[in-house]
């Protein structure tokens, strides 16, 4: 999977989840305004994309992630660790 | 009803260093038995010089037990004496007088089968009885155990554990600010097949909690622990330890069925409402819980 892909996967996963438009989610909003999470709405997202990555998130790793640039960051990174 | 000021729970609990050092001189120095009989003198302090937490434990009687009014006057000093008690009970077995005790387990075996899992596992208590006056007794699992705590009452709660389950090896997980640091910590323990334990019927402010019928009276709830117990699929056990008469503990153990958050919420309910039927006394939310 690339990165466009990885992307597109994570937009489309969490615009499901969340219900929202999949057009709002642009690489540098910021993540927890656009989906109006709280932060047990983390839960959901950490299970999800766990479920829909194969890979494994741990706390540590979302320090200093509040965009969604940074989020596919993390993922990507995640995946091809 | 609509009128009055909610007392919301804040976090913080009354009592403090002091007070615990004093009863621990007392139960050294006098005994057990000396020490619930000063505590006696201390209820009827109380009842007059804490009037929300009394209004509470009265409305509590009234409204939800539907008890008369001279049996809910009697049960003012029974309430908090049996809370004085099993605050004393904790400081003595804390100070290594648990031989004086008698403890019981209900379904022991499969709460140590499922704890043997090698999965994590949610634990939700309530605040009835004292699950302090058992924390000593999870020997090794003790390690795995984490307790989540609201940040108000985090670092009081820290020490008191401190100083009452000595050998504890219990871990804090502390809930404050936005919540994400602790929600992944809750993760990360889970993950590692570790063991949560929260409390479900706490929470300050009204984010991230639900209205459920309780008792007969709608209250609300913290969404949090059953959620993520749904979401992370991992057992859930609800735990209850209950004082009885003669120094006696008997800890409750139930495994829940549910898989939704929902199912878990309402199972949970069923259960500690039964708890608290059976043990009306050791309700200890002293403040305004129901709506």
């Amino acid at each position: 999977m690339n990165g466009n892909e990885i992307i597109e996967k994570i937009n489309t996963v969490l615009a499901d989840e969340f219900e929202i438009d999949a057009a709002t989610i642009t690489p540098d909003a910021p993540l927890m305004e656009t989906l109006d999470m709280d932060s047990l709405d983390l839960v959901d997202v950490v299970v999800l994309v766990e479920q829909s990555f194969g890979i494994t998130l741990r706390g540590e790793d979302f320090v200093g992630i509040t965009t969604f640039r940074e989020f596919y960051g993390l993922i990507e990174g995640k995946m091809n660790g | 009803m609509g009128d009055r000021k909610r007392d919301k729970w804040t976090g913080r609990s009354r009592g403090g260093g002091f007070g615990h050092r004093f009863f621990v001189f007392l139960i050294r120095r006098a005994g057990i038995g000396f020490a619930y009989g000063f505590l006696s003198l201390v209820v009827v302090y109380f009842i007059p010089f804490a009037p929300r937490a009394t209004s509470a434990v009265w409305f509590y009687c009234r409204r939800v037990l539907g008890r008369s009014r001279g049996n809910s006057l009697r049960a003012l000093f029974t309430h908090y004496y049996r809370f004085g008690q099993t605050l004393v009970d904790r400081i003595a077995i804390g100070a290594g007088m648990d031989d004086r005790y008698r403890f019981e387990f209900d379904n022991y075996a499969d709460f140590l089968r499922i704890l043997d899992s090698g999965t994590g596992v949610v634990m939700i208590g309530a605040h009835v009885g004292s699950w302090e006056a058992g924390a000593r007794f999870f020997g090794d699992y003790a390690r795995r155990m984490n307790i989540v705590l609201l940040d108000a009452e985090s670092e009081k709660i820290k020490k008191a554990l401190e100083r009452n389950a000595v050998r504890s090896e219990y871990k804090v997980i502390a809930v404050g600010g936005d919540g994400l640091d602790s929600v992944l910590k809750i993760k990360n323990a889970l993950d590692a097949g570790e063991y949560v334990c929260f409390q479900g019927d706490r929470f300050v402010g009204g984010e991230g909690t639900v209205e459920a019928g309780f008792m007969g009276r709608p209250a609300r709830f913290p969404r949090g622990p059953f959620l993520v117990a749904a979401r992370m699929r991992v057992p859930v056990v609800f735990h209850y330890s209950m004082r009885g008469p003669g120094r006696r503990y008997r800890f409750h153990f139930v495994e829940a069925q549910g898989k939704t958050e929902t199912a878990l919420l309402d199972e949970y309910l069923r259960v500690t409402e039964r708890i608290v039927r059976a043990y009306p006394e050791q309700w200890f939310n002293f403040y305004e819980f129901w709506k």
